[in-house]
Formats: C-alpha cells, structure tokens, sequence
C-alpha cells in the first residue's frame, strides 16, 4: 500500500473537548468544508470522534448502497481502535477533500474500491486513537503506557481500575498523534474476518433507515419533471394552462432537462404533470430503432480496426501458419441499473446557499451538478448523503441533482423531486451496447493466437462534463465545459486512461503466445455509464465464451482447457480448481441439465463459477451456481458472500432479460413487466466459496457478476449444442 | 373528500382525493416512511401493506379503498420494544443489503406466517414471489422467513408436550 505514506492525521479539540481526529489522504487541503448550520459556518469534519459522553462517531467517506461500507469500514476502525463495531455511530461524510477516494481524486464511491483504499489508513486512523487514549489513561494514573491493555471502548489499569474512552478523551485530544502507529497482527483480530451482522441490518429491517426518498423537510414541495421522450430534443414549446388549473399546483416551468411541475404534493404534481402539453424540438434528437446500433458498430468495426491496445507476438504470422482461424462476434445490448429506490433528490435554497440531500455514490459531483445550473458556485452547496436504495454505478450521474437544483433555485422551498419508475427506466445512462469480434488461431491441438476487436462507446467521454471541475473546484464555472475535455488529458480523472470499454479484454490472462487486443471507439449517441462491473461485465461474456468455443473446436473437456492455459497464474488456477470441484464437474450432471464454467478476474478480484441450467416448459432454468472467490483478506466473510451472490443475481438478471431498446430514438422499455428482474421463483441454489489469503482486499461488489454470463451460456450451449452470441440468452432446444 | 382509515391502530381522517394511492397518505400525510416506493405500478412489491391483515401494493390502491379500513405498516409491526420475530430473524441473518425492498419482504412474509406458521420452502418462494430484490438478497430471505417458522414449530412441539 503507497498510500499510507501520503497520509497524515491531525488532532484536534473540537468545541465540546471531544478527540478528533482527521485523516487526510491527499494532504492538500485548505478549502473549507462541512457545513454546520447552528453556528452558520464551514468547519473541517472528522473521521473519527470520541465525545466525553463517550459516544463514537466515525465518518463513512464512502457510501452504502447495498455492498456493506457501513460495516466494512466501521469494522476497520473497530479492530484498532479496540471497540465493539455495534458500538460505533457511522454517519455519512459531507463534501471535503479529506473523503476524497485517493484513487480518483473524486469523492465517489464506485470500482469496487472502498476496502483496498480504506484498509491500511482507516485502520491506521484507529490505532492511532487508541494509542493516544492509552497515553492519556497513563497519564492520569502515572504508569507506563505498555503497562496498559484496551478492551471494547476501555482503557484497563494492570492493577484492574480502568476508564472509558470518553472520560479519556479531552486529555487524548492534547496529546499528539502517533507518526507510524504499528498495526496487530493478525492472529489477534476480534472483529476482522469474523462472520458478524450488519451494523445496518436493524434500521433496514424496520423501516427507519432513511433512504433520499424519506427525506423530509418544513414546508417541502414535489416536483417532477416530463423530459424529452428522446435523448438530445429540446422543449420548443409548452402549454401548462390545464396542468396550472390542477389543485395543488404550485409553479410549473422550463429547466435544462425539461418543463417542471411543483405541487404540494407528489399525486398532485403527477396528476398535473399528465395534463403537459409539450412540443419537443426534435431535430438533434437520437433516431436509433431495432438494429440499428449493432448494425453501426459493425460497419465501425469494418471501417476502423481500432487503437492497439495490448500487442505480443504476431497475430498475423499465427494466422499464415495456422491449422485452423475461428472467428466469431458477440452482440451485447445496453442495460438499465434499475436500483429499487428510483432516483430522487431533495433541495433547499436559502440564504445564498443551496443545501442538497440526496442517495448519491458522488457527493463531490453533486455540488458541480447544482454550480452548473444555477448562479450558486460550488462552495455555497451542501451535500447530505443518505443511504442508496441501490447504486450500481447509476448514482456517479446527477442528472437529478441538477433537476432537483434547478427547481429549488427558482422555487425557493424545500423540494423533493421522484422519478417515476418508467422515468427512471427511460432516462437511465445505460451499461453501453458492445460488439465483439474474436479471432482465434488454432495450431497442433492448441491455441496461438488471440485477436479481441472491442467496439463500443468509452464512459469518460459522457462523464467529464461533471468530474472535470470537480478537481478543479477553484475553477470559474465558465470553463467547466473546457475543464471537461481539457482536464481529462491534463491529469486524467478516473484513471490516466479510460479504459471502461476495454478492461477485462486486455487483460486476457490465459498463456497464448499471440495477442491481439484493439478497440474500435465509436458511439451511437446514447447516453451511457458505470454498471456494476462496468467494461468487465461485456469482456467477460465475450473473452469466456470464446474460451468455450475453443475448447470445443479442440474437442476439449472447458475446464481442463482453461486449467492448462492458466497454469503460470496460480489464483486464477486455484478458484478455477475449486468452483469444479464443488460442482462436482466431472460427475455427469442429472437428465436434461448441463454445466458451463467461466473463470475472470475483475477489480483485483478472481471469481470462477459453475452453472448448471437446463431449459424447463420453453424457459431457461438455473439450477445451481458454485463460485469460488479470491479478494485477498476478508473484512466481513458475511458481506463478501452476500456481495458475491447479489452479483451473480444481477448477472443472471442481465443475462436472462437485461435489454433497453430503442424505437425511434425513445426506449421501448418502462417497467419491471418489460425490464424485469430475477424473482425468488428463479433464484437458483448459490454456493460461495472464499479463498483463505493475506493479500490486501479486493472489491467484492462486482466481481461476481461478469462471469455468470458466460458459464450460462456456456451451459447452454453444452446442453443444446446451440451458441448463443447475443444477449439476452433464449430457451432454444 | 375527508376519508378515516385506521392506521397501525390509529384512527385517522384527512381531507384528500379519492384517487391518491394508498402509498403516498401513508408517507407524505402520515409521515410513515417504512413503506417503500419502487415501481408505482403493482409489480415490486416494496410498497407492501397490510389491509385488513391482508397484503396490498399501497401504491396500486387508491386512499379511498382503504376508508374505514385498518392499515398496517412495516412501523405498526415494530414493537415498542425490541423487534418483531421475522425482523430479528432479518437482523440474525443480515439479509439487507441495501435494505430498500425489505419493508416489503417482511410485510409480506409476515402475512405468510399469519396464515401459515410453518411453511415449507415451496411455499415461502411463492408466497415471496411478487416481491423484488435488486440487491439478491433472496436466499437470506428464504433462511430467515424458515428460522422463524422452525422456532414457531419448537414453540408448538413444546406445547404439546
Ligand atoms: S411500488 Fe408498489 S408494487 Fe412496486
Ligand atoms: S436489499 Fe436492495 S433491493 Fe433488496
């Protein structure tokens, strides 16, 4: 981990005598942040906060929307500060450059980051405020701090006096942080890599966990918006005469993104808003039906062999020299998120302040969202993050921040903005649409060689309008346009390189002496963004596909024909090994089922799975799944379980009905009854397996969904002898 | 249109159209923010209620058909100390993930149970099957609803005895 060295702590006495202490990633800090309404002012906010009352604050940087950060990280802090995780209260973090995620300089939750970039200074963070609340209890009690043991939130005397944390903080507060505290071992961890609950289950399981739709506020009106049914028109013109004769409604208006209504209430507003009359200018509009994105992409891939992306040996002299080229293309469709809490957001504007309160992955993004569409620059925006009833990647847009800001500048009342679920279905930024060309070259039995052409959209390229300033938050918002494009290849936002479209295919990791990996950049003009497992989830259909169409030319067992060629890479081989083994690979499976096996690694994380599927009354029926996980030490085996299979549930869902299509540039999809998700009645028995390791933790979050995908349709194709390389999977027979 | 329904035991009236969903009363009008909206059209579940002891989608029923009728929400089921079995076996078995389907799971296993103190997994499935988890929280789901109808039946056995 190079991060710690850039760390740094600072103490301090907040007001109350509390210990403070704020860890900072960057060390570059200087703007302030953190807005506190009862003295109007903007004040520096903590990680970690032990009151007099001894009460435990910890500051969550990154958000929950499912995938457990609130335990996770809470459990960090836990194990050195020497606490009960229960006993600690995680709060959301405002906007400050302190809970910035050192890996994109943003702060975003998102890549399934949050462990790896948290594991060493959060745990560093907790070490170094037990350490100084034990030279405090050795202070008062006039003994040598080494003398001293912790247990659960106390300080103990040898002679069996003992104070609480909370007595000992004032008196911590004044001492100094430690440079370098040293971390346990491991064999004496009590809350790390033990199976415990979720810090959250309790307020999820009654209701009283507040999600952005739950937020409310004195005097608050709804809002809802009626945007253009296709992406890029603009509002020529409107008439509201009836939707204003509606009772409740307050205002209705033009904004950026379309007309807005305001009522006093959410069935009002919606009421009204089905009276809009709106004529749409539509001639910059997106005019895609059917096809017609698969067939760009192919007269693209034609045109453009596409950027070099990884390159050894020569391809082309394997395929003068081959037995045998295998080619083959695979057609993947774009995807909605359809996270259960529709987006929504809630603002108020007062006092030449705008304060936001909203289920993002992006706080830091939310206030350049508000700056854009009104006269308010970022530092007079407050963002308040609640928890997400879901994320996925869909929330690093906001697209509803900048609505819900719009209304509340001109509507000057607290205002909560839902979108509807066909809203949320229709103006969704969508996993893209790929295509994949392969090409394989087969000599004496083996493989020689490998050409993957990706073609396909890059995300950053619809992102950086907002990510750009969100750097540069100094910036006059005039330039944040330039800053979008010119920030971009100044310092590189997500990574030095978008490499969205890619990831997954350039890292093919099985042992082939040609390699050939390109990407044909072209866009069809579809708005697109990060999907749970974003690049990984279409290279993984594409790369372990292809992997079993080999095995089959070759006439080989899929597994032992993956086995061979990963040998050299000792994780890869080790969960392939396992996910056989527990599912009894080679044992023939029951009548009328067949099994398919995909291995790939995505965000540092190895996953392998098998699928047994068959095809029951003309429907496609998953009987089982067996993963086996590689994520390097495990926080919470619990989270990390329930995160695997929750993937694997997404990756199903993508696999067996996941397709937004467009009819003259509008998506033809609305609901659950035409984008559905997996149901209870399809949930197939799912076993989890998890390496034993001591390398720093993975993500969790999404590498179990991308190769699900492929080991069903793998399974299919071993049952029926069709290959299906298009997506949605169909019940062929 | 002043309308009185009763509302985890409460009586209430309130001057509302007839035609609002149930959904948007229980959470706007009577500030119970338990219950969940996800789809507005009948086919998530999330926004799962009792009505009469029986599940509705508050979102798909209008105010009025819940007039003079006694509502029950994921709050009128939390007891005033500590948590009702289904919602402690949730807590056990850390089914939430990012817990905004559960309101509604546990409304509906809780209907479930009323009716049917053990049932078996087929029937668990089928009875879930009208609620959806984005996150796949499903198999969680499953396992508790069943530890609460093994304990019921231990319950029984014992009292039997
Ligand atoms: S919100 Fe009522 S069923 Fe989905
Ligand atoms: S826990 Fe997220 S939708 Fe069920």
């Amino acid at each position: 981990m190079t991060l710690s060295r850039r760390d740094f702590l600072r103490v301090s006495a907040a007001g109350s005598g509390s210990l403070v202490l704020a860890l900072s990633f960057s060390g570059c800090s200087g703007i302030q942040t953190g807005y506190r309404e009862e003295d109007d002012r903007w004040v520096a906010d903590a990680w970690l906060e032990i009151t007099l009352d001894n009460t435990i604050y910890f500051t969550l940087a990154r958000v929950e929307m499912g995938q457990g950060t609130y335990t996770g990280l809470t459990t960090l802090i836990a194990e050195e500060l020497d606490v009960e995780p229960s006993v600690i209260r995680p709060k959301f973090a405002p906007v400050a450059p302190e809970y910035r995620n050192p890996l994109y300089k943003l702060q975003l939750t998102g890549g399934s980051t949050s462990l790896a970039t948290s594991w060493e200074p959060l745990r560093r963070a907790g070490a170094s405020a037990r350490l100084m609340l034990v030279a405090a209890a050795a202070e008062v009690w006039q003994i040598d701090p080494a003398s001293c043991r912790t247990d659960n939130g106390r300080v103990l005397h040898p002679d069996g006096r003992e104070l609480n944390y909370g007595q000992l903080a004032k008196l911590a507060a004044a001492g100094k942080a430690p440079e370098n505290p040293e971390l346990k071992p491991r064999e004496q961890w009590k809350y790390i890599g033990r199976e415990r609950g979720r810090l959250d289950a309790r307020a999820k399981a009654t209701g009283t966990a507040q999600y952005g739709i739950d937020v409310e506020l004195p005097g608050m009106v709804y809002a809802v918006v009626t945007r253009p049914p296709r992406y890029g028109a603009s509002v020529a013109g409107f008439d509201d005469s009836a939707v204003r004769a509606m009772p409740g409604v307050l205002d209705v208006f033009a904004i950026e993104r379309g007309i807005a209504v305001v009522a006093d209430k959410y069935w009002r507003a919606r009421k009204a808003q089905a009276q809009l009359v709106v004529e749409w200018n539509t001639e910059e509009a997106l005019a895609v039906s059917g096809d017609a994105v698969m067939e760009h992409y192919h007269r693209a891939a034609d045109d453009d062999p596409g950027e070099e992306e990884r390159r050894e040996g020569d391809f082309g002299a394997g395929v003068r020299s081959a037995d045998r080229v295998i080619e083959a293309s695979y057609e993947q469709p774009f995807l909605a998120h359809a996270t259960l809490e529709p987006m929504n957001a809630t603002a108020w504007y007062r006092g030449g302040r705008m304060e936001i309160w909203a289920p993002t992955q992006a706080p830091d993004l939310a206030r350049i969202a508000v700056a854009r569409v009104t006269d308010l620059s970022p530092d007079e925006v407050a963002v308040n993050t609640t928890f997400l009833g879901g994320g996925f990647g869909r929330r690093l847009t906001q697209d509803y921040v900048e609505e819900v800001a719009a209304v509340a500048a001109r509507i000057r009342k607290p205002v909560k903005l839902i979108w509807s679920r066909e809203e949320d279905t229709r103006h969704d930024v969508y996993r893209p649409a790929m295509l994949h060309r392969m090409k394989a070259t087969l000599k004496d039995g083996g493989v020689t060689g490998w050409q993957h052409q990706v073609v396909g959209p890059q995300i950053l390229d619809w992102y950086v309008r907002n990510a750009a300033p969100a750097q540069y938050p100094w910036a006059p918002k005039f330039l944040y346009d330039t800053l979008g494009k010119v920030g971009l290849m100044a310092e590189g936002i997500a990574t030095p390189k978008d490499i969205s479209a890619i990831e997954g295919a350039v890292d093919y990791p099985y042992r082939v002496d040609n390699l050939d990996i390109r990407h044909t950049h072209t866009d069809a003009g579809v708005p697109i963004s990060w999907w749970r497992s974003v690049g990984y989830s279409h290279n993984g259909f594409a790369v372990e596909t292809f992997m079993d169409e080999l095995a089959s030319e070759l006439g080989r067992d899929p597994f032992q024909f993956r086995r061979e060629l990963i040998r050299h890479e000792p994780r890869h081989l080790a969960v392939l090994e396992r996910a056989a083994a527990m599912a009894d690979w080679d044992s023939p499976p029951a009548p009328g089922r067949a099994r398919g096996i995909a291995l790939f690694r995505s965000f540092g994380t190895y996953v392998a799975q098998v699928v047994e599927a068959g095809i029951e009354g003309g429907d496609i029926r998953v009987y089982r799944v067996s993963c086996a996980v590689d994520c390097g030490e495990v926080v919470n085996p619990d989270v990390v379980r329930d995160q695997i299979e929750g993937g694997i549930i997404f990756g199903l869902t993508a696999a067996l009905y996941g397709e937004i299509t467009f009819e003259n540039g509008a998506v033809v999809q609305s609901n659950f009854h035409d984008y559905p998700l997996l149901r209870i009645t399809a949930l197939p028995e799912i076993r989890v397996d998890i390496m034993a390791s001591s390398d720093t933790p993975t993500g969790v979050g999404e590498p179990g969904v991308p190769p699900v995908i492929p080991a069903l349709g793998n399974a299919l194709f071993a049952l029926t002898g069709i290959r299906q390389r298009k997506l949605p999977l169909v019940a062929r027979a | 249109m002043a309308l009185t329904l009763t509302v985890n035991g409460h009586t209430r009236t309130l001057a509302i159209e007839d035609d609002t969903p149930l959904l948007w009363v229980i959470r706007d009008e009577l500030g119970l923010k338990g219950t969940k909206f996800g789809c507005g059209a009948g086919l998530c579940g999330a926004c799962t209620v009792h009505l009469d002891g029986a599940p509705v989608r508050s979102c798909s029923t209008p105010v009025s058909m819940a007039a003079g009728r006694s509502v029950t929400t994921i709050e009128g089921i939390t007891p005033a100390e500590g948590l009702h079995p289904l919602q402690q076996a949730w807590v056990d078995h850390g089914v939430p993930q990012c817990g905004y389907c559960q309101s509604g799971q546990i409304m509906t296993a809780a209907h479930l149970l009323a009716y049917n103190a053990s049932p078996g997994d087929d029937e668990i499935v089928a009875a879930m099957s009208g609620n959806l988890c984005r996150c796949g929280t499903y198999s969680k789901i499953i396992a508790a609803v069943k530890s609460v109808a093994a304990k019921h039946q231990q319950g029984e056995a014992r009292d039997d005895a």
